[in-house]
């Protein structure tokens, strides 16, 4: 922990010493479209509160049912919003930029499923407290990333982005297939945990939020912790160690990171996929590679994904809502074929 | 001409008379010999009565139980491990065969059936299948229907060879209902009803075309669901949480497949969008069995929810 600290203090100022100018323009550039993003989840909805009386609200006025709509529907599940897009954008440039490999994703790695698992399995042994589920959440994506780890530590696997995926991929399938086992033992939590099969933002309220923001805060300082050993890492091990950074404690900082992160947002939001892999790739493509910089554009870059998301599921099939994880689905499918497509894989 | 031709016609004549009446004598005879039966499938023949029944349908396992045969094979209800709770009282033990999607042929084999009564939904394969184990009779049900199972009991009956005893019971939830919905009336109870099922994510508002509904309807409710369900389909999906005012109305049946129906209750007004509703305010939620309410039919199913019903809605 002290030595934790003392990092932090040895990096703070020089970050933002060395953070270039070409980071703050787009970084407050996108932090306004995220705060727009926010505005338009506040204004609007699948119900019958429309833009106008949502602004009645939010210059004080308003009716009742429109107060309650904007306070205590849609209020909370922006800020939720926010929280788990800042956790899966970050957590998946980590990933990224310790696995070498641009593919790498909690969600199509296996520890957003590992999570997802963790939690169903906490239902069903009878769980029920919020704080419970969030470090069942966490301990799950713990797992899950070991198992990624331990992947990437396979010679041959390791090197190749697209054979890391397919591990994925299967680990994915094979947590799911034992999240469906636990439906079969008890039919009646089935209710409750198929919510968590798929990731989604309704019906969450500000305590769910409160319960993990502990975690994120955690994680945070860690992030700041290992942001410049994490890029001394990706000019390769030997040059880390040489500039007296040591790889196997950064890599557990990362995974303790990204645990904390993942399961956090999963705890509040279910399994929401490809969030951490088009994220970081917008992020480097304003930012270039250097992860300090590409880690603050994600920052904005999250929230303003999951919000914009979060809005278009309601929009698009009103007076129902479309399940979060479905959208981000259909974002982030292309990025990755085009990833994978492009002629020279990029490699970290 | 008239007279060489006149005892002819006469002799056929009288032929013909004898032949039709021995006809008419015949078929009560032949109906118990053999019965041909209209079924989603075309015409299937039954000889006598069987003996070893297995329902791979809820409303089949309901309508046989409710003619006094007593199945040796069943499907699970939907959601459940076993048969549905509301007939725990008619039967003891029974073979469970699979799920209505998902049939074990073999488990089916294993019981030796002599008749099959299946769902409305089955497909040709599995059709296919099953009739060459047993004949298998399948309802020509199109979509979803109110009335769609006194058809189905009047056919399964026919199977059975109970077409008395079903008839009976299709006529005492008709004056059930009637009885009911004339003391609803006099005790002026308000009317605007609607049936959905809670999602963690917000209600599914069900079909007024549903088996609870109908027999709502007959009770004399106004069963309502705002338009949101397509046509052909049970349920709407779960809706949003900003639009529940859709489903606040007189009286909010809350359909569970949990035991306990008041958890479900708690579950949902944990979620302070359902505690707001008026519905909710003035405790007029009634938490109903969903395996009975959702995924039943037949008279014995009918009479069940009429009962819950009439204690949950008379003074």
């Amino acid at each position: 922990m002290r030595i934790a600290l003392m990092r932090i203090a040895e990096c703070l100022p020089a970050w933002r010493w060395r953070r270039p100018q070409g980071v703050a323009r787009p970084f407050i550039v996108l932090s306004l479209l995220v705060l727009l993003a926010g505005l338009a989840s506040v204004l609007l909805g699948a119900g019958e509160v429309g833009p106008g009386r949502a602004i009645a609200v939010l210059l004080g006025g308003g009716d009742a049912e429109a107060r309650f709509v904007v306070g205590s529907l849609r209020l909370p599940r922006t800020l939720i919003g926010i929280a788990v897009g800042v956790a899966l954008g970050v957590s998946g440039a980590l990933l990224q930029a310790m696995t070498r490999n641009p593919l790498a994703e909690p969600g199509l790695l296996g520890v957003s499923a590992g999570s997802a698992f963790a939690v169903a399995l906490a239902l069903l042994l009878g769980a029920s407290a919020a704080t419970l589920r969030v470090s069942a959440a966490q301990l799950g994506a713990l797992v899950g990333c070991l198992c990624v780890l331990s992947v990437v530590r396979m010679r041959g696997v390791g090197s190749d982005p697209i054979r890391l995926v397919l591990a994925g991929a299967a680990f994915s399938a094979l947590l799911a297939s034992f999240t469906s086992l636990l439906l079969l033992f008890d039919q009646r939590a089935a209710d409750e945990i198929r919510f968590w099969v798929i990731g989604s933002l309704s019906g969450r309220r500000i305590d769910d939020l409160i319960a993990v923001l502990p975690s994120l805060l955690v994680a945070g300082v860690i992030v700041l912790a290992i942001a410049r050993p994490l890029a001394a890492l990706a000019l390769g091990e030997r040059v880390a160690s040489g500039l007296g950074h040591r790889p196997a404690r950064v890599r557990l900082l990362v995974i303790l990171a990204v645990s904390l992160l993942v399961g956090a947002a999963t705890a509040i939001a279910g399994p929401i996929a490809f969030v951490g892999l088009v994220v970081p790739f917008a992020a480097r493509a304003l930012a270039g590679p250097d992860i300090r910089r590409a880690l603050w554009l994600c920052v904005p870059l999250g929230p303003l994904m999951v919000v914009s998301a979060d809005v278009l599921s309601r929009l698009l099939v009103a007076p129902s809502e479309m399940p979060l994880g479905v959208l981000t689905a259909i974002c982030g499918a292309p990025v990755l074929v085009a990833v994978v497509r492009a002629r020279r894989m990029p490699t970290l | 001409m008239p007279l060489y031709l006149a005892p002819t016609v006469s002799i056929l004549h009288r032929l013909t008379a004898f032949m039709a009446i021995a006809m008419i004598l015949c078929l009560p005879l032949a109906s118990a010999q053999a019965r041909t039966l209209e079924t989603a499938f075309g015409e299937v023949t039954l000889n006598g009565e069987a003996r070893r029944v297995v329902t791979l349908y809820e409303g089949a396992l309901d309508t046989a139980l409710a003619a006094g045969v007593t199945p040796v094979g069943a499907v699970t209800t939907r959601g459940g491990d076993g048969v549905a709770r509301y007939l725990d009282d008619y039967l003891d033990d029974i073979a469970i065969v699979g799920v209505v999607r998902e049939i074990n042929i073999e488990a089916v084999l294993m019981q030796r059936p002599d008749l099959i009564l299946a769902t409305p939904l089955i497909s040709s394969e599995q059709y296919a299948l099953l009739s060459r184990i047993a004949p298998t009779v399948v309802p020509a049900t199109d979509g979803f229907s109110p009335d769609a199972w006194k058809d189905e009991a009047r056919l399964f009956a026919q199977a059975l060879d109970r077409e008395e005893e079903v008839e009976a019971a299709i006529a005492d939830v008709e004056a059930r209902a009637a009885e009911l919905a004339s003391a609803l009336a006099e005790h002026e109870v308000d009317n605007d009803v609607v049936l959905v099922r809670w999602m963690p994510q917000g209600p599914m508002v069900m079909s007024t075309q549903i088996f609870a509904s109908g027999l709502l309807d007959a009770a004399g409710l106004e069963v309502n669901d705002s338009g949101l369900v397509r046509e052909g389909a049970g349920h709407s999906d779960p809706l949003s949480l900003e639009n529940l005012s859709q489903v606040d109305r007189d009286w909010l049946f809350l359909a569970t497949l949990n035991e306990e129906g008041r958890e479900a209750l708690d579950a949902a007004r944990r979620s302070p969008a359902f505690d707001r509703l008026n519905v909710v305010q003035n405790e007029r939620v009634i938490p109903v069995d969903g395996q009975l309410w959702s995924s039943a039919s037949g008279p014995l199913a009918a009479q069940a929810i009429l009962d819950q019903l009439e204690a949950a809605l008379l003074p």
